[in-house]
């Protein structure tokens, strides 16, 4: 019960951090904000994958650039779309293209897996950089028209301002993120766990394997349409090398191994984490690079749990204690 | 011989040296996969790096042949020092941590290379022996690309020879079967990891050194030569040099001659024909069902 009220008081103080956030700390950090919510979104749709089912891709980008390329060519040449159609369509471009991949990728598992996406995203990177006449090639798709949210008749936000344009994603993405937490949750959800732990076992079940790996995969795919929509809209511009690029699919998995792999949450902190440290370097070096690959070797030597595994070791240990602490007491 | 039937034969040789270049570095990773169930995604990685090593040694000595000699086991060298000192130590975290670590090493390996050789092409320049054309049968064809596909075979050929003729060979072929049966019967099989790796390494730095004249050198090899190489070794089938081979040549051919024909989607081609093969046969051409 207390834990419940505990509960609320949390979310309640964490609604009220997000809406005074662009008030307190101004445009430039609202901005990284931006960022970070989108790229925490389009990670947990990969832990979706990863964490949830065991499926590591290495071209989750794709979906991410699927999406964006679907909202700023549908902004571009769609007059009068309105702004969540426009997040519609990125977010419709990424299923099609997710079902379009899965007859072949669910068949496959492990390295074949992760290797036949990394070479998916290559294809669509290729394909972006060359299909001049659509993508634009390497300068992208830019200047789009961005339209105002509006409920006609009752409400019309101009979403050029930035601090609007805030309040605009945390909605889709914090509803993306709870719809996805929902989604795991599930009895569904349990059966991807399942698939994850013991996929020979589930199909002796009943429970049809393949099937359930390509609604995981198109739901995964769906969300980082929707984070890569967003943030063709933030951006005004998408090109090949903001969205299709190999570091756009590294980027999702060194999240989720900084965060933590299999916990919902995790991704999120390793965005955080790994948004700090981007902006903390790249004040002082351009290699990028050298940091990333450093990182991700001494995460996997030290910490192969990530962010929230080393939590949960530190809990375990303060629990354990104050356990101890209790029969202390007892016996004396 | 009429022009056109030059021109199908004169790519024919680009596809074929592309395509005997493209089987070194996908042999390597093929061998290093069976074996070991490493799936190197640094592989490419230190093709490139043998591509700089060339060029370091070919300014230093202005041999050619001593670059050939070098940068290969130097590259190996690095291989080797990778395989004993990360991959060794997480070979028990799994498949995924292995893939992330190999990612890791390459991202520092491409990072390092921009930091001591820059950004820019470097141009390493074909020995006088090997440049020219060469005249067979009425039609000239260069000669370096000769020489690479020449190379190739030779070291192909002595690869095979090491692995079906040698007591070693067999070593290596008894685990890529069972490794924990091997190492049963008493033999050092971390050491033949490493052995293996090593050859693998080598075998991408020798692609390396036969393609830096070719292309120029720059920090973009690595994603170029990179892609093929994998859709290779995931199309012919994960461990299997026969797979490997068949689907280097044809991708070396679909690529000479797909520029000629549809030149802004010859790279798509490569793609096409792997999402072909794999939704008949999930697991390559020449895979074992898992």
């Amino acid at each position: 019960m207390m834990n419940k009220k505990l509960q609320g008081i949390l979310w309640a103080g964490l609604i009220v951090i997000l809406i005074l956030y662009p008030k307190v700390f101004g445009i430039y950090y609202t901005n990284l904000f931006v960022t970070f919510a989108v790229f925490a979104v389009y990670s947990v749709s990969f832990n979706l994958l990863l964490g949830y089912t065991a499926l590591f891709s290495f071209g989750h980008a794709m979906f991410f650039g699927v999406g964006g390329y679907g909202t700023a060519l549908a902004l571009k040449h769609i007059a009068g779309l309105p702004l969540l159609g426009a997040v519609g369509i990125g977010l419709l471009s990424a299923i099609v293209f997710a079902l379009i991949l899965c007859p072949i990728v669910v068949r496959v598992t492990g390295s074949a897996f992760a290797m036949l996406h990394l070479a998916f995203g290559q294809l669509m990177y290729i394909l972006a950089l060359k299909l001049r006449g659509i993508t634009g090639g390497e300068d992208g798709i830019g200047g789009f028209p961005i339209p105002p949210f509006s409920i006609p008749g009752v409400v019309s936000i101009n979403m050029k301002a930035p601090e609007n344009f805030y309040y605009f994603v945390i909605v889709v993405l914090g509803v993306s993120l709870w719809i996805m937490w929902f989604f795991t949750k599930t009895p569904f959800g349990q059966i991807q766990v399942g698939v994850r732990d013991n996929a020979m076992r589930i199909d002796y079940l009943g429970f049809k394997v393949p099937q359930t790996k390509a609604v995981v995969y198109v739901v995964a795919g769906a969300f980082a349409g929707v984070a890569g929509s967003i943030f063709a809209l933030f951006q005004n511009l998408i090109a090949a090398d903001s969205a299709f690029s190999i570091f756009v699919s590294f980027g999702a998995v060194i999240n989720t191994l900084v965060g933590g792999l299999g916990s919902f949450f995790g991704p999120i902190c390793g965005a955080a984490i790994m948004q700090i440290l981007e902006e903390l370097t790249t004040r002082y070096t351009d290699r990028v690079e050298l940091v990333a690959g450093l990182i991700l070797i001494l995460v996997i030597m030290f910490a192969p749990m990530g962010f929230m595994g080393g939590v949960r070791i530190l809990k375990q240990k303060w629990l354990a204690r104050s356990a101890s602490g209790v029969k202390l007491e007892k016996a004396s | 011989m009429d022009p056109t039937t030059a021109m199908y034969v004169a790519q024919g040789i680009h596809g074929l040296a592309y395509g005997m270049v493209l089987f070194l570095v996908a042999s390597g990773l093929t061998l290093i996969f069976g074996m070991m169930d490493i799936l190197n995604l640094a592989h490419t990685a230190f093709f490139m790096l043998s591509a700089y090593f060339c060029y370091q040694f070919l300014s230093m000595t202005g041999n050619f042949w001593v670059a050939l000699l070098l940068a290969p086991v130097v590259t190996a060298f690095f291989g080797i020092l990778m395989e004993r000192f990360l991959l060794r130590k997480i070979h028990a975290f799994g498949l995924m941590s292995q893939l992330v670590v190999t990612v890791g090493v390459s991202l520092i390996i491409l990072a390092s290379v921009k930091i001591f050789w820059g950004t820019e092409s470097l141009p390493v320049k074909i020995p006088p022996i090997l440049s020219g054309l060469v005249t067979i049968a009425g039609m000239e064809y260069p000669l370096y690309r000769l020489f690479v596909i020449g190379l190739s075979l030779v070291v192909l050929t002595i690869m095979a020879l090491l692995l079906y003729k040698t007591r070693l060979g067999k070593i290596v072929r008894a685990a890529v079967s069972d490794p924990n049966m091997v190492n049963a019967l008493g033999i050092n099989i971390p050491l033949v990891f490493t052995f293996v790796f090593g050859v693998g390494t080598w075998l991408a730095g020798v692609a390396g050194v036969a393609i830096a004249p070719i292309v120029t050198v720059f920090p973009g090899l690595e994603a170029q030569m990179g892609m093929d190489a994998f859709v290779v070794v995931i199309t012919g089938g994960f461990g299997s040099l026969a797979g490997a081979f068949i689907v280097s040549i044809i991708f070396g051919l679909l690529s000479s001659y797909g520029v000629q024909f549809v030149s802004s989607l010859a790279p798509v081609l490569m793609f096409a024909f792997m999402a072909i093969v794999l939704a008949i046969r999930p697991m390559g051409l020449f895979g074992e069902r898992e």
